[in-house]
């Protein structure tokens, strides 16, 4: 009698347990089950004929310094910038450690350093939103800590490290490597077929690119396309055209689609403006307010390979985005860029110019020759400026559409001055031609 | 006595469930099994009696390409022997006729043609050229530009004999120089991408084949008196019943399938 009692006590036990560790298993398990759902809308979402937010959001020039000299070097061939971040990809990357902020000598010596390689972005991004674009788990996690240069130092096998560096506030930040061989990037820096002499001078605006040499730079063309109007709207309203109102006065079209969506078009700058007030919550930490910024340039423009994060404002919630050929930014006849991004509050604003680069065509005009940067900063001395009104100063190429052929444009290259907010080309600001005679 | 037997209930209970909670468990298990994607297509697609041989999934990459159009075909016509040849200079063609016709079988006119092209009195710059069996016809072998960047299928870069009644009577030719790498490489689909696609979009009817998928850069479009290449997949379906073959093109760059306009030339559709 007893025994079978003990029996039935201990099988309710061992069936309490089961029933209790089975629940936890599907508890567990359907949450695993909707995440695997969500992989595969992501999936699905990846396969379509996307630009990638790794390409959008990625370092525009890279430098390497050898034992003697720093380079901007540029394959045309090949993207170096995209290549070393699918390198990185496989790295293990620890968690970023501070090592010494608003030290501008030691943050020199740093971006100076002999045999390292360094990627720039225009723009710091946060540690996070570089985890999540190299799928990095230990980095996610991290928030918060700015930087604008990767720096990997390819000959000392001691230092496992990378380095993460921050132009404004000279934040430098180590990050433990593992996993990684420098041989690959080495290969890469071998490649490159563009080699620009540079220095990195700490300026009061910020760290400055200046090339010691007068430097010699290709012309490029482009077939260009835009859209219509009614393209735009059928992406952007919903797509019902019902209730949509056009207004036009002196050849800029305005569409409502009623109290929510506005687009206004202007067909004398190709510049249009889509303000949505339904959009009115503001991005709540560094990667969304990039992943928002990506999902509505994609929305926006079909050709956007050429397209990169040029400068993202957090204070302000402001996006912008800029066209780049062989590392160079695109500057057009508009003072913001291609596209610009606003959230707030009473909703979201895009501002962008219809015209997108798409086709490369051989370009029939010869390579320009720049000055070097010491010349161009006596040119701006000359003309009345002081070096501490310049704000900001990079190689760049102007747009220009040609007369016989609208399809087509001529990128040239130029120097471009940040002064008073304004980027200009040196020309406008001087009178003076940026060329080397 | 009575707490015996509430136990008893209890332990039935349980174990009761127990079962549910696992069988519901595997329930959700094999949910998640089934969500995988791509390969439930291929699956689908052989289930329609479609048949193909392994996709390759690997993206590569790819340029776009320019050209700028030359007459050297017309400045060395004059080293082409035992034919008759005529330049075309709009088209930058040379058309000729063979002074004696070579006899060919469908079995061996591809050993015995690529044998003639070798050498330079019968076939200029002939060791540029490929056949390629995907173009070519019972009436026409059509050979291909290829160089280390990869082959070329356009007609301003091509190699076309004419077979009448088993005998090579002729050959068109034009010719491209070099080729230049106008941007940098861009990554491309992969055939299984390209293929998947096509089939997503009711290009492949059921009971055909995949005869061939090659990729090859052809004319996009002119501008500033070059041509400009881009990347197409050529993917020829052959009906199993009708014996009829298509081929479909698809841009490499972006996936879009490209629809030929009324005079063959494949209209320029880049989105």
């Amino acid at each position: 009698m007893k025994f079978s009692r003990l029996i039935v006590q201990v099988l309710l036990v061992i069936a309490v347990i089961t029933s209790i560790v089975l629940s936890f298993f599907i508890w567990t398990n359907t949450a695993r089950y909707q995440r695997g759902r969500n992989i595969d809308v992501t999936d699905a979402e990846t396969n379509k004929n996307e630009i990638p937010m790794n390409q959008v959001i990625s370092p525009t020039s890279v430098m390497w310094h050898d034992e003697d000299e720093q380079y901007l070097i540029y394959n045309s061939n090949e993207n170096i910038s995209l290549s070393i971040q699918k390198i990185m990809q496989d790295w293990k990357i620890g968690s970023p450690k501070l090592v010494t902020k608003k030290d501008g000598a030691y943050y020199q010596k740093v971006i100076q350093a002999k045999n390292t390689i360094q990627m720039v972005y225009p723009t710091a991004i946060t540690t996070n939103v570089l985890g999540y674009l190299l799928n990095n788990d230990s980095l996610k996690d991290e928030d918060g800590k700015k930087f604008n240069r990767i720096l990997v130092n390819l000959k000392d096998k001691k230092d496992q490290n990378i380095y993460l560096a921050n132009d404004n506030n000279y934040a430098v930040y180590k990050a433990k490597v593992r996993n990684a061989s420098a041989g690959p990037i080495t290969k890469l820096v071998k490649k490159a077929n563009i080699n620009l002499k540079i220095r990195l001078d700490i300026m009061k605006h910020g760290v400055f690119t200046s090339y010691a040499n007068p430097i010699k730079l290709q012309s490029y063309s482009y077939v260009v396309n835009g859209k219509k109007d009614g393209e735009y709207t059928t992406a952007l309203f919903d797509s019902n055209a019902n209730g949509l109102v056009t207004t036009e006065d002196n050849g800029v079209y305005s569409y409502n689609y009623g109290e929510s969506k506005r687009l206004v078009s202007d067909h004398n700058t190709d510049e249009l403006t889509f303000t949505d007030y339904t959009d009115t919550s503001v991005p709540k930490n560094q990667l969304a307010f990039l992943q928002r910024g990506y999902q509505k340039v994609i929305n926006l423009q079909d050709s956007i390979s050429n397209l990169r994060l040029y400068n993202a404002n957090w204070k302000n919630k402001d996006l912008t985005f800029r066209e780049y050929v062989e590392g160079f930014p695109i500057f057009k006849k508009s003072q913001f860029g291609s596209i610009e991004i606003k959230f707030s509050r009473q909703g979201s604003t895009e501002h962008f110019v219809n015209t997108v680069l798409e086709v490369p065509v051989p370009s029939n005009q010869a390579a320009t020759k720049l000055k070097s940067t010491n010349d161009i900063f006596k040119g701006l001395q000359k003309a009345g400026f002081s070096l501490n009104d310049i704000e900001g100063l990079e190689v760049g190429y102007q747009w220009e559409t040609e007369a016989d052929n609208e399809k087509v444009v001529d990128l040239k290259p130029t120097y471009y001055i940040k002064i008073d907010g304004h980027w200009k080309a040196y020309e406008d600001w001087t009178n003076q031609t940026a060329e080397e005679e | 006595m009575d707490f015996k037997r509430i136990e008893v209930i209890f332990l039935i209970v349980f174990f009761s469930l127990d079962i549910f909670l696992f069988l519901s468990f595997r329930n959700s298990q094999q949910l998640v099994s089934s969500t995988s994607t791509n390969t439930s297509t291929v699956a689908e697609m052989r289930k329609r009696n479609i048949s193909f041989g392994s996709l390759d999934s690997k993206s590569g990459y790819a340029y776009y390409l320019g050209s700028q159009p030359n007459d050297d075909l017309e400045e060395n016509s004059s080293k082409l022997q035992d034919q008759k040849v005529e330049y075309e200079e709009a088209n930058h063609t040379l058309a000729s006729t063979l002074d004696s016709p070579i006899s060919v079988t469908s079995s061996n006119r591809k050993k015995i043609m690529d044998e003639f092209i070798k050498k330079e009195k019968n076939i200029l710059y002939g060791k540029n050229y490929k056949y390629a069996p995907q173009l070519s016809s019972q009436s026409q072998m059509v050979y291909v530009a290829t160089s280390n960047l990869g082959d070329v299928y356009d007609k301003t870069n091509q190699l076309i004999f004419t077979i009448s009644n088993g005998e090579v009577l002729g050959y068109t030719q034009t010719y491209i120089r070099s080729m230049i790498i106008l941007h940098e490489r861009q990554s491309i689909k992969s055939e299984k991408d390209v293929i998947t696609n096509l089939y997503a979009n009711s290009e492949i009817p059921n009971n055909s084949k995949i005869a061939y998928a090659n990729l090859a850069y052809t004319k996009l479009l002119e501008a500033k008196g070059s041509t400009i290449y881009i990347p197409v997949w050529f993917v020829t379906i052959k009906n199993k019943d009708s014996k009829v073959s298509t081929t479909k093109k698809v841009n490499a760059f972006t996936g879009n399938i490209i629809k030929s306009s009324a005079n063959g030339d494949s209209s320029y559709n880049a989105q």
